[in-house]
């Protein structure tokens, strides 16, 4: 591991500027991701300012029926939240699927947006990868990528987006809340992290020494009636192939408005806009479910080994339709 | 006063065993304290002064070097010791039965990670650092991956003596002969490792006058001994090794990894030395199971004998030999399975390729080849509309019957009423799915399914296996045992050079010198090289064959004592002598306490021990190579997610004959152990190569099965004596974990209707859903893992 120094700030203003002469330093939440890299060689900051304590850990319900969420909530606390629990059940259930229970208890609602890509190229510094080493090239593209991405992708990184949180976010039209050199902005998750373009080094749109200080969960009616549903090769403790968070507002059997993301099938969490649109006012039916799954689907472009995932997104998005519609078989 | 809760660290109690004779369930010694994480495994070895050892290993799978230049490292504060292949003072080469692989690289490199210097510092990452300032100018050459490319004629060779490192031909009867039912099938297993979880670790210790003590975690000290000693070219004595606390092995401590690395950096820095892997590293440190395709054809009667078996087995050995040409000898003999095949024609591949060398693992060549004998009997049972358990109970070998080497099966070989019994056993119920517990339904806490597309299935499984070393291979133990008196009462001393790599060997040691001897106080020393050689603990051999020496040893001991009973008095007592609570009787009674007898000196006894011989197979394959076999049969119930390609496995169902339960709760861990293995090979566990590089070197990415994956084990032990045996006991580690496997792949298939010929299986082979890719024309700039120009780097 490369030296680093280790630094606590008395403030956010103070961890902010304590980065601003720093081009190589960052921050530690809960370390959970960030410290593998180092060790790894991935990530070589020269100095990590530990925000954790600096940050709120609160749950609180908002004046327009929302909730704010503070950055430095553990995962395993926010899962366990009854008001998450209750109205947003697909932010608890992805937060359970995801890790372990040692690592939820330490990963940090901020962090969790945070998290680098699970390629092995990537993890591997002895090969190429343009998301760590620009311009090096991308070793999965052609090599083992059977957990990469097949929408969205560009010709220098497949990789994926590892949180299950974040796709849960996604759904439920979530805004992260940062502090920066430039101050403070709110941004909706949509465009909180990129896709990979001919820029596949940056992740999200934070600029350097911007703190994800908090997260805003806005009121939706309908937001208790959604499910997290993750496709992984063992029982628990293994990252998702495909998953999928969805809410679904349902009247007489007709859709009247619905959110869906996938997860493990872009580098960012996938905001399925083309199944929303294709079903807002029409009839809940498996068959409907499907012809909108299709329709996102469309543009999927698997490579060598991950094909699988497309009729794999399809078949557990319209299982998690169906489930919510409430017309599960 | 102390608090309670205050971290403390003592030497595991390992030594003072717990009470008990065989057949007895009796706590493993080892298991409180690794289970309170207090048991010093190898990797918490620390002594004042030491340095900390590292690898260079070679990132291509294979490469001429041109130059290694070790001065910039040299001159690095903190760095004590630079060595390369020119350091290494003896043989260059180490192997257990071909030495053939390089202490350290020269010339050439034929894996990815194979070992170029070793470098020791004062601090961990020091010594990190000067492995970076080591230049290596490497010619990188096109790796040959494919062992049937490696077969053909054309390619190069990665070593003079070719690439085939061995093969193994058996005929048995008519092998033209043909039959009216035919089934043939291609089928591949994949590249499983043995996932230990402590890695490589040890320390070596200069003894000032030439010598080295080497503390490691291994299966067998004696072999790595004089591997070490033939590298260091130093006499055997001057090379001591002690057992040191091994986290797991299966097979992956068998051949050398650190151990002459470590002791020639603590010789050249006059230190003490200490080596530890870590995870990715690990992955390649120890060699793997071994990759394998085989064609198989069956030939039956319409009534459902087998007429005839042919197999073509291609095993991929990777770059060196380890102990290949055993596994390729072994799957031979068992390509068939354990059933009555008049005539066979087997022939038997091992190759070198530049894929990491593969060798021991729990089941060595009987897995690959039961997982492919078992779904052809599965497809004959289809074919001739039979019941598949029925097709195996018609042709289930028996003694008396020839093994299709020539060999004559001996007594027991339960195969036909294994079968029965798991066949027998209560299917678990099938619980209504509306409602049931998530963890309960394939995808578990994934919340993935409310039950839809769920479907059920249920295969059978039965395989076999030699236990201990074939074909020759002198075979044997050697034990010491001390019967004393300290503090008015007798004690028992067992010393064995038998390497307790969490099978319970120690434990089992201290039970079988109780019921020897009759005395409660046992005590089991460290393993180490100045006793004799205890062979590997591998081939489920050590309770067997360690067990056996131990045994003798007793009773060697025992009979001295009644020497010096009835030199005492005389040899008229009405009964026959025996020892029980401390004393010797005769009948029931008593004669004299042992803490009288041996008041004036103790007894001790060193013996070594040998189960019959065994011969090598002939031109034809045939011969009497194993000594004792051991059987299991799994049945696997399953449930499938149809649509997601998700697993649940509801409950493994096995019978396995022991011979003799020496430790009812040892016996049932070794099993449900085995299960974990061949559903982790069914299911999860695949080292992923790529143009001869590992893909998943860590447990984020080389899936293991976790707890929630591992279904009850439903199990039923049979007792049928072995005449030969010690106790007429067999060896149980290896078979739950070579029909495990394929009894779930059956499962799945009659869940599902797929075909299923590799494992381990992915859940886009079980959904159907493996889809045509678009491939993407290769961009600009963007290599594969591998560079294709051949170039130099420094």
């Amino acid at each position: 591991m490369k030296p680093y120094r280790y630094e606590r700030a008395e403030d956010i203003s103070g961890a902010i500027s304590a980065l601003a002469d720093e081009p190589e330093g960052a921050f530690l939440g809960g370390g959970t991701n960030i410290v593998d890299l180092m060790k790894l060689g991935v990530s070589t900051p020269d100095v990590l300012v530990d925000v954790r304590r600096l940050m709120s850990d609160d749950i609180e319900e908002t004046e327009d029926g929302g909730v704010r969420i503070g950055a430095a909530v553990p995962n395993s606390d926010l899962a366990a939240d009854p008001t998450i629990r209750t109205r947003y059940p697909a932010l608890s259930e992805a937060l359970l699927s995801g890790a372990s229970g040692q690592l939820r208890n330490m990963a940090t609602t901020g962090g969790n947006f945070l998290q680098r890509t699970r390629c092995v190229y990537f993890q591997d510094t002895t090969t190429p990868c343009n998301k760590r080493e620009p311009g090096s090239g991308c070793s999965a593209l052609d090599g083992y990528n059977k957990n990469h991405a097949i929408l969205g992708s560009s010709e220098h990184c497949v990789a994926t987006h590892p949180s299950d949180m974040a796709v849960a976010m996604a759904a439920l039209d979530a805004f992260v809340v940062t502090h920066g050199p430039n101050g403070e902005r709110r941004i909706p998750i949509e465009e909180l992290h990129r896709l990979p373009g001919d820029e596949p080094e940056r992740d999200t749109i934070l600029e350097h020494g911007e703190l994800i200080t908090a997260v805003e969960l806005p009121p939706m009616g309908f937001s208790s009636n959604s499910k997290y549903r993750k496709v992984r090769e063992r029982a628990s403790y293994a990252f998702a192939l495909v998953s999928v968070a969805a809410a679904m507002d349902v009247e007489d059997g007709v859709v009247r408005d619905v959110r869906v993301a996938l997860g493990g099938v872009a580098h960012k969490p996938w905001r399925a806009t083309k199944v929303e649109e294709a079903l807002r006012g029409e009839p809940v039916s498996e068959e409907n479910f499907r012809a909108a799954a299709e329709i996102e689907l469309s543009e999927a472009e698997p490579l060598s080994e991950n094909a699988y995932k497309v009729p794999l997104a399809r078949n557990v998005m319209v299982r998690t339709l169906s489930d919510l519609s409430g017309e599960g078989r | 006063m102390k608090a309670e809760s205050a971290p403390t660290r003592e030497r595991p109690k390992i030594l003072p065993s717990n009470p008990g004779k065989i057949g007895e369930s009796r706590p493993r010694a080892d298991g409180v304290p690794k289970v309170r994480g207090e048991f010093e495994y190898s990797s918490d070895l620390r002594v004042d002064g030491m340095l900390w050892g590292a690898t260079l290993r070679s990132p291509h799978p294979h490469a001429n070097i041109w130059s290694i230049d070790t001065a910039e490292a040299e001159d690095m504060p903190g760095v004590y010791s630079v060595l390369t292949h020119e350091d290494v003072p003896g043989r260059k080469v180490y192997g257990m039965e071909v030495p053939d692989q390089p202490v350290l690289a020269w010339e050439h490199v034929r894996y990815e990670g194979e070992p170029i210097a070793v470098v020791a510092a004062d601090h961990p990452e020091t010594a990190r650092r000067a492995l970076e300032k080591i230049a290596v100018d490497y010619e990188i050459l096109d790796p040959i991956t494919d062992p049937a490319e490696a077969l053909r004629e054309d390619t190069p060779k990665l070593h003079l003596s070719g690439n085939v490192l061995k093969e193994v031909h058996i005929k048995h009867g008519d092998v033209e002969a043909t039959a009216d039912v035919v089934v043939s099938g291609e089928y591949e297993v994949g590249m499983q490792d043995q996932a230990f979880l402590g890695p490589e670790s040890g320390m070596a210790v200069p003894d000032g006058r030439g010598g080295v003590d080497l503390f490691i975690s291994t299966q067998w000290l004696h072999i790595d001994r004089d591997q070490i000693a033939e590298s260091l070219d130093l006499p055997p004595e001057d090379v001591r090794l002690t057992l040191s606390g091994v986290g797991g092995a299966f097979g992956g401590r068998e051949d050398l990894s650190m151990q002459i690395h470590s002791c020639m950096l603590a010789l050249d820095a006059g230190r003490p030395v200490k080596m530890m892997y870590n995870r990715e590293e690990s992955f390649y440190g120890h060699v793997h199971r071994h990759p394998c395709k085989m064609e198989y054809e069956h030939g039956a009667d319409r009534e459902g004998n087998l007429v005839y078996v042919k197999a073509r087995l291609v095993f991929d050995g990777g770059a060196y030999a380890s102990s290949s040409n055993a596994v390729c000898l072994n799957a031979g003999t068992f390509a068939c399975g354990p059933y009555d095949v008049p005539n066979a024609r087997i022939d038997s591949y091992m190759l070198y390729t530049n894929n990491p060398p593969c060798g021991a693992m729990r089941g060595f060549g009987a897995v690959q080849v039961c997982f492919a004998h078992e779904t052809q009997m599965d497809k004959l049972a289809n074919k001739l509309g039979m019941n598949p358990v029925e097709l195996r109970l018609k042709n289930a070998m028996k003694p008396g019957d020839k093994f299709p080497f020539g060999q004559t099966v001996p007594e027991p070989a339960p195969v036909a009423e294994i079968l029965e019994r798991v066949e027998n056993m209560p299917m678990p119920e099938e619980e209504e799915i509306i409602g049931r517990d998530l963890r309960r339904l394939p995808g578990g806490v994934s919340n993935v399914t409310r039950g839809e597309g769920v479907k059920r299935g249920v295969g059978y499984a039965v395989g076999y296996k030699n236990i201990g070393f074939s074909a020759g291979f002198d075979d044997y133990s050697t034990a010491s045992i001390a019967l004393s008196v300290e503090d008015g009462e007798p004690i028992i001393y067992v010393h064995t050079a038998a390497a307790e790599v969490g099978q319970g060997g120690v434990t089992l040691q201290a039970q079988i010198s109780r019921t020897e001897l009759g005395v409660e106080n046992v005590a089991v020393l460290p393993a180490d090289t100045r006793i004799g050689s205890a062979g590997s603990t591998s081939a489920s051999r050590q309770s067997y064959v360690t067990g056996g020496a131990v045994k003798m040893a007793c009773e060697a001991v025992r009979g001295k004592v009644f020497e010096r009973v009835r030199e005492e008095f005389g040899d008229e007592f009405g009964g026959e002598l025996s020892m029980e609570d401390g004393s010797v009787l005769a009948g029931n009674r008593r004669i004299v306490a042992l803490a009288e007898l041996l008041e004036n000196g103790g007894i001790e006894e060193t013996v070594v021990y040998r189960h019959k011989p065994t011969y090598p197979l002939d031109e034809n394959g045939q011969g009497d190579a194993h000594f004792q076999f051991a059987f299991a049969a799994h049945r696997a119930v399953v449930e499938v997610d149809e649509e997601l390609g998700l697993v649940r496995v509801v409950e493994i169902a096995t019978a396995q004959d022991v011979g003799k339960i020496m430790n009812p709760q040892s016996l049932e861990g070794q099993i449900q152990g085995g299960v974990a293995q061949g559903l982790g090979l069914a299911l999860l566990e695949e080292i992923q190569m790529k143009d001869g590089k590992v893909q998943n070197a860590s447990f984020t990415d080389y899936l293991l099965p976790t707890i929630l994956d591992m279904p009850p084990v439903r199990m039923e032990v049979l007792e049928l004596a072995d005449p030969d045996s010690p106790y007429g006991l067999k060896g149980v580690g290896e078979p739950p974990t070579i029909s495990s496997t394929p009894a779930i792949v059956a499962a799945l298939r009659d869940a599902t209707g797929r075909e299923l010929n590799r494992v381990p299986v992915k859940p886009e082979q079980l959904a159907g859903i493996e889809g045509e890719p678009i491939r993407r024309a290769p961009q600009p700039g963007s290599r594969g893992p591998v560079a294709d120009d051949l170039g130099s780097e420094a």
